[in-house]
């Protein structure tokens, strides 16, 4: 029975997986698109996005999450997402990936104003290009500073999956929950809804290192 | 005649004016000490001869050569403006050094970007390492901005602005940022680039050192020169009234 259970799990797991690596391919460049136009000389496009963000930011992911999935249904009469897990896949990976993006953005935004104008301006003063300075100079910094709030969304990302349960994504959470009613032959269980928790924590914790990792590389100047 | 030539400069930020018809030359091999209280508009100068803000009126020409020229700023694109700053260096009153590079990078960095045959940068190091001696800081060439005292990174600050051979260096404030045991190192060095004849601008609050090393000075107030000549002869006998009030409290 275990083996079963945990089998089942594990395809559940691949699902939460695939939603966590395809939100931060996404999120990540997404949010550097973003960072800029909120930062733009350009002022509509500044107050636009930043009002984005701002909406973004102030409602729940599972509230988007089902407003992505079911009203454009409604609207034009059929699913644009597709049918099956396919669809559940797609709609909960923009959702999560524009969701994200917005936060990382505002943690971009943060680490480019927190690098000093002197860094610049001394670059200028060397006479190196624009392009020289934001790659040779501002942009590792940038990174430094940027890093150690940018884990503690990503770790918060690894449990956010969870979230796309709300529109049966057939992650982790759903494959276990599956076994309360009955999955695979077993019904009545409520012992692999729990076990999903050791998912997270493994996973959490693998993060956790990694990103450690990269934070001690970068220790080497401040 | 004169290698930079200063003619009518103006700067006004929205409303304020800050610098107000200054002109000013100044001769190949010599130090001019720019004194002044704080406000007077000394780093605005520096920041106008070395491209970073751009003057309202005025004319800067450095070896014959027209840099800037209110009456023609057309002639001014970016990648121009980067060309001719090269004539200038700036060190910076908070050094600015590039953290996340050790003092020899900091060094080189400006001139290997700017030489595309890698072959050569060997040599660049070379010159680097060179320049670092020169500084007093041959052992130090190893180590991060962080791992150095404020004193070592400005000096490390002027090796970098000395790598690109610049016609004149400008210091602002070069001690300010310093603790005081650590300004007396700053200004060797600085002492003995004057000693090899290199051309430079000083701002500095160190009226001794004016006096001692400038071959000229400028008193400035409210954007304006008020008072130039002979470092030790304006240090030492002002003409003007307000000259004097401000060199009183030193
Ligand atoms: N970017 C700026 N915007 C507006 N005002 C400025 C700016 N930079 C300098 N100022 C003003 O210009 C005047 C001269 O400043 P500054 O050149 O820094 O003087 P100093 O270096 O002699 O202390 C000051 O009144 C300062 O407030
Ligand atoms: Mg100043």
């Amino acid at each position: 029975m275990f083996m079963t259970v945990v089998g089942a799990l594990n395809q559940g797991f691949i699902q939460t997986l695939k939603l966590f690596t395809v939100t931060l391919l996404g999120a990540i460049p997404l949010g550097l698109v973003i960072s800029f136009g909120s930062m733009s000389r350009f002022a509509p496009l500044r107050w636009l996005t930043r009002g984005v963000i701002w909406v973004i930011r102030g409602t729940p992911l599972m509230l988007q999450l089902i407003i992505l999935y079911y009203i454009p249904g409604r609207l034009l009469g059929y699913s644009p997402w597709g049918t099956g897990e396919s669809g559940r896949f797609l709609a909960s990976a923009i959702a999560f990936i524009v969701n994200y993006a917005c936060y990382f953005s505002e943690i971009y935004r943060g680490g480019i104003q927190g690098v000093p104008v002197g860094q610049q301006e001394a670059g200028l003063v060397l006479g190196m290009t624009r392009q020289e300075i934001f790659f040779k100079v501002t942009l590792l910094q940038m990174i430094k500073r940027v890093v150690p709030p940018m884990s503690n969304e990503i770790i918060t990302l690894v449990k956010d999956t969870s979230l796309a349960r709300i529109i049966s994504f057939q992650e982790v959470i759903w494959a276990g929950q599956a076994f309360m009613k009955s999955s695979h032959g077993y019904s009545g269980l409520l012992w692999p809804l729990f076990f999903t928790g050791v998912y997270y924590l493994v996973f959490n914790g693998v993060v956790t290192l990694l990103l450690g990792r990269l934070e001690r590389k970068l220790d080497y100047f401040r | 005649m004169a290698l930079l030539e200063v003619r009518n400069i103006e700067k006004h930020f929205g409303n304020t004016k800050v610098l107000e018809d200054i002109s000013f030359s100044l001769e190949e091999g010599k130090a001019l000490a720019i004194i002044g209280s704080s406000g007077s508009g000394k780093t605005t100068l520096l920041r106008c001869l070395n491209f970073l803000e751009t003057p309202d009126a005025g004319m800067i020409t450095v070896g014959g050569e027209t840099l800037f020229d209110s009456e023609n700023t057309a002639a001014f694109g970016e990648e121009a403006i980067r060309q001719k700053r090269l004539h200038f260096g700036l060190v910076f009153q908070s050094f600015h050094l590039f953290p996340q590079y050790t003092a020899l990078e900091n060094v080189s960095l400006a001139g290997k970007l700017r030489e595309k045959d890698k072959g050569r940068w060997p040599i660049l190091e070379k010159q680097g390492m060179e320049l670092l001696e020169r500084m007093g800081l041959a052992d130090r060439s190893g180590h991060y901005p962080h791992q150095l005292s404020g004193g070592q990174q400005q000096r490390v600050a002027i090796a970098r602005a000395l790598a690109l051979h610049p016609d004149i260096l400008c210091f602002d404030e070069p001690t300010s940022a310093l603790d005081p045991e650590l300004t007396g190192e700053v200004l060797k060095v600085i002492r003995s680039l004057a000693q090899q004849r290199t051309t430079m601008i000083i701002v500095t609050h160190e009226m001794a050192f004016a006096r001692d090393v400038a071959d000229e000075v400028i008193f400035m107030d409210g954007g304006l020169i008020v008072e130039q000549g002979n470092a030790r002869e304006v240090i030492e006998n002002p003409r003007q009234e307000r000259t004097r009030q401000f060199l009183a409290r030193y």
